[in-house]
C-alpha cells in the first residue's frame, strides 16, 4: 500500500507542489528499513545547491546498499531517504520536517540547504528530539541556540574568512583596498562580516561594503560604483546563479583588480560552465577537496576513493558539498553501528562523542554540534581546473594574482 | 562622470524594460485584463531562444522573430479559446484566470525545463567599449537598441495599419468599433497575441542578458507592472518612457541608498505618483 501511496504522490506532485519521492538505492525486499528524511530545495532559486546535496545523500545511499546496509546490533538495515521538494522556500522547509517526522515516520533527519534553512529547520528536530545533521550550514548563528540533537560538518565561517586574508596578505603585502559585496541572507552576511573583521584585523581597507537583494538580476549600478572605489581585491558572498551573473557583469563594467573571491559557487561545474573563460583566478573556499587525501575508516575509506565513485555515478568530480552531504550519511552510520542501536538519543550521544577519520576528514564536534576539527582549504580556478592554494601541506599551486 | 555611467546603465536596463512591459500595457489597456501570464511567456521566450543557440547554434537576436511568433500563436490560442469565454466580465474574474493560467504554465516550465538557471553563451560577445569612461556592454546596448525598436515598431503598427486602427478603436468603445464592422473577439485574440508576441521577443533580448528559470518570469511581471502603472496603460510611449525611467530609478537608487534598497526606492516613487498622477506619465484620463 505504502508504494502505491508514493507512487500516486510523485504523480501528483507538479499539481500538488508537495512531491514526496523515496530513494530506496538497492533495497532488497524483506530486509529490516531505516528510514532518513531530508528536505531539500530541488526546484526554484537553491536548486542547484539542493540538486547537489541529494547527490552526495545519494551517494552515499547507493555505496551503503551495495555494502550490505547499516549493522545495529544483531540487525541489518537498508537504507531508504524520503526527500520532499521545499522550492527554496524557507517555510515550507520546517513544514516539509514537520511532515517526515510525522507521516513519514523517518528515524533520522539530514538538514536542509543553508544556515538560515537549517536554523529554521532545527527547531523542528529539537522539539521531537530527531538528530539531523547538516551537511551546508556554516555559520555559528545556527549552532548557538544550544540545540542538542544537531550537527554541523562545515567549520565556522571565521576558519575560511582568516586564512584566507592571511593568504593575501602573506603573498602581496602592498595590497590594501577590499571591497566586500554579500546577497542579504544569512551565510552570506555572516561570511561577509567574517572577512570584514579578519581584513580590519590584518589592516586592510574597506572601500566599498554593501548588500544586494536576494532575485537581484542586474549588479551595473553596485558595481559602477565599486569601480569608482578602485578596489584590489574584490569579495562577493551569494550564491551560484547570482556568482555566475556577477561574474559576468564585472567584465561588462570593466572592474578589473588582483584578486576576486566568491563564495559560494565557483567550485562547482555550473559556475564554470556558466562564466566560461571568466572563472580564471577567482578564489573561493571549500571544506573539502579530493586533494586532500584523507584516508577514513568509513564505507568509502579515502578522498580519493569518494572521488572516483561520485565520478562513476555522476560523471563529474565531486565538490565539497557533495562530499559533505555524504559524510552526513557516514556520521550517522558510524554511531548507529558505534551503539549498536538506531535509537535517537543513543545515536545523537554517539555523534557528539565521536573522533574519527574519515574520507571526508577527521569528525569531531564542538560543544556546540558544529565541526571542529576540519581545516578547510583555500582554492582557485588556474588554467580551467580547480586547484588547492592553502594550507601549505596540501597546496597544488601558488596563489595567482589578476583578474580582467 | 560615474553619473554618466548610472544614467548609461539605467538607459540600457530601461530600453529592455521598455519591451517586457510594452505588450502586458497592451494587453491590460485594450482587453481590460491584467495578464498574469505574460510573466511565463516572457520566459517562454528566453526557453525558445536558449534552446535554438544551443542545439542549433542560432544567435539570440536572429531567433527572436520564432520565439515572437511561437508564443504569439500560443498567447493567439489562449486568448480566443480560453480568455475569450469571460472577456466582458469584471477585471478581478480575468485577473483570477490568467493567474490560474499562470501556475499550470508556470508548474509546466518547471517539470519541462527544471527550475536550474541557463544561460546563453555567446560563442563570440562583442564584448565592452570604453567611451570617454563610460563603460558600455555591447551586446546588452544591442539588445536595448532592438527592444526599443520592437517597442516603436508595434506604435507604428498600432497608428499605421487598419488592424491597429481596429484595436485602437476596441479600447475606446467597444460597441462603437463593433457597430462599425470591427470584429471585437477576433481583435482581442490578435491584440492578447501581439502581446505575447512582445513578450517572446523580450524574452530573446533578455536571454542574452539575463540567466534564464522559470522563476525569473515573476520578477519581468512585477517589472512589467510598474513600468506600466508609471507610463501609463495602454499607452505604447508610455510603456517606453516607464520602462527607462524605471531603469534610471534603480541605477540611481542603488548607488545613493545601496543596491538593496534600489526597488524599495523606486515603488516609494511609484506611489508617490500615484498620488499627484494617477494616470501615468502618458496615460490618459478616461482610460481609468
Amino acid at each position: 500500500m505504502k508504494i502505491k501511496r508514493r507512487t500516486v504522490l510523485k504523480g501528483l506532485s507538479a499539481a500538488a507542489l508537495v512531491p514526496a519521492v523515496a530513494a530506496r538505492g538497492n533495497a532488497q525486499a524483506g530486509a529490516k528499513v531505516l528510514k532518513f528524511g531530508a528536505p531539500l530545495p530541488l526546484t526554484g532559486p537553491l536548486a542547484p545547491e539542493g540538486v547537489r546535496q541529494r547527490q552526495g545523500f545519494d551517494s552515499w545511499l547507493t555505496k551503503v546498499n551495495e555494502t550490505g546496509g547499516i549493522k545495529a546490533g544483531g540487525d541489518t538495515y537498508k537504507v531508504e531517504i524520503v526527500y520532499i521538494d521545499y522550492q527554496s522556500n524557507t517555510p515550507r522547509a520546517v513544514q516539509s520536517a514537520e511532515r517526515l517526522i510525522n507521516e513519514d515516520k523517518v528515524q533520522f533527519l539530514f538538514a536542509p540547504f543553508g544556515s538560515a534553512a537549517v536554523k529554521a529547520v532545527s527547531a523542528v528536530t529539537e522539539k521531537y528530539g530527531v538528530p539531523m545533521v547538516a551537511p551546508n550550514a556554516a555559520s555559528e548563528q545556527v549552532y548557538d541556540q544550544g540545540f542538542k540533537y544537531l550537527f554541523g560538518v562545515y567549520t565556522p565561517n571565521h576558519t575560511l574568512a582568516q586564512p584566507m586574508v592571511k593568504l593575501v596578505r602573506q603573498k602581496r603585502p602592498n595590497l590594501k583596498r577590499l571591497s566586500i559585496l554579500a546577497r542579504n541572507d544569512l551565510f552570506p552576511l555572516a561570511m561577509a562580516a567574517e572577512i570584514e573583521k579578519a581584513a580590519k584585523e590584518e589592516g586592510l581597507e574597506i572601500v566599498y561594503n554593501e548588500k544586494y537583494a536576494i532575485g537581484t538580476v542586474d549588479f551595473s549600478s553596485p558595481f559602477t560604483e565599486m569601480r569608482s572605489r578602485r578596489p584590489e581585491w574584490i569579495f562577493i558572498s551569494g550564491y551560484t546563479n547570482d556568482l555566475i551573473l556577477a561574474r559576468k557583469q564585472l567584465r561588462e563594467q570593466g572592474v578589473t583588480g588582483d584578486l576576486l573571491t566568491m563564495a559560494v559557487g565557483p567550485a562547482t561545474a555550473e559556475f564554470q560552465n556558466g562564466v566560461g573563460a571568466l572563472g580564471e583566478g577567482v578564489t573561493t573556499f571549500a571544506w573539502w577537496d579530493k586533494a586532500t587525501k584523507y584516508k577514513g575508516v568509513d564505507i568509502f575509506g579515502s578522498a580519493e576513493a569518494y572521488a572516483d565513485y561520485f565520478e562513476k555515478q555522476y560523471k563529474i568530480l565531486p565538490d565539497y558539498s557533495q562530499a559533505g552531504s555524504a559524510a552526513c550519511g557516514v556520521i550517522f552510520q558510524l554511531a548507529i553501528e558505534k551503539v549498536g542501536s538506531i535509537d535517537r538519543a543513543k545515536v545523537r550521544d554517539a555523534i557528539a562523542a565521536m573522533d574519527l577519520m574519515t574520507f571526508y576528514g577527521p569528525i569531531k564536534f564542538g560543544p556546540s554540534g558544529q565541526i571542529s576539527s576540519l581545516k578547510p582549504p583555500i582554492i582557485q580556478l588556474q588554467d580551467k581546473v580547480m586547484k588547492v592554494v592553502y594550507p601549505p601541506e596540501i597546496a597544488q599551486a601558488e596563489l595567482r594574482f589578476g583578474f580582467k | 562622470m560615474i553619473y554618466l555611467q548610472y544614467a548609461a546603465n539605467g538607459i540600457i536596463l530601461g530600453g529592455l524594460y521598455a519591451c517586457i512591459a510594452v505588450g502586458f500595457s497592451l494587453t491590460w489597456g485594450v482587453l481590460n485584463i491584467i495578464n498574469i501570464l505574460h510573466g511565463a511567456f516572457i520566459v517562454l521566450g528566453c526557453y525558445i531562444t536558449y534552446f535554438a543557440h544551443q542545439l542549433f547554434g542560432i544567435h539570440p537576436f536572429v531567433s527572436l522573430p520564432l520565439a515572437g511568433l511561437m508564443v504569439g500563436i500560443l498567447g493567439y490560442a489562449t486568448q480566443a479559446g480560453i480568455i475569450n469565454r469571460v472577456v466582458g466580465q469584471s477585471v478581478l474574474v480575468t485577473l483570477t484566470l490568467t493567474f490560474g493560467l499562470d501556475l499550470i504554465f508556470n508548474n509546466a516550465l518547471i517539470l519541462g525545463f527544471t527550475a536550474n538557471y541557463r544561460q546563453v553563451v555567446l560563442a563570440n560577445p562583442l564584448g565592452t567599449v570604453e567611451v570617454a569612461g563610460i563603460f558600455i556592454p555591447l551586446d546588452r546596448a544591442l539588445a536595448m537598441v532592438l527592444a526599443l525598436l520592437l517597442t516603436f515598431g508595434l506604435y507604428i503598427v498600432l497608428q499605421m495599419s487598419r488592424l491597429g486602427r481596429a484595436i485602437v478603436a476596441v479600447r475606446f468603445d467597444r460597441e462603437a468599433a463593433s457597430l462599425m464592422g470591427v470584429n471585437v473577439m477576433r481583435t482581442y485574440a490578435i491584440t492578447f497575441a501581439i502581446g505575447a508576441f512582445m513578450a517572446g521577443a523580450a524574452g530573446s533580448l533578455l536571454s542574452v542578458v539575463f540567466p534564464i528559470a522559470p522563476i525569473t518570469g515573476h520578477l519581468f511581471l512585477s517589472k512589467a507592472f510598474v513600468i506600466c502603472v508609471l507610463g501609463g496603460i495602454g499607452s505604447v510611449p508610455g510603456a517606453a518612457i516607464g520602462g527607462i525611467a524605471l531603469g534610471l530609478l534603480e541605477s540611481f537608487s542603488a548607488s545613493i541608498v545601496g543596491p538593496e534598497l534600489a526597488l524599495t526606492v523606486a515603488f516609494v516613487v511609484l506611489i508617490a505618483l500615484l498620488a499627484v498622477r494617477p494616470q501615468g506619465i502618458m496615460g490618459r484620463e478616461d482610460m481609468h
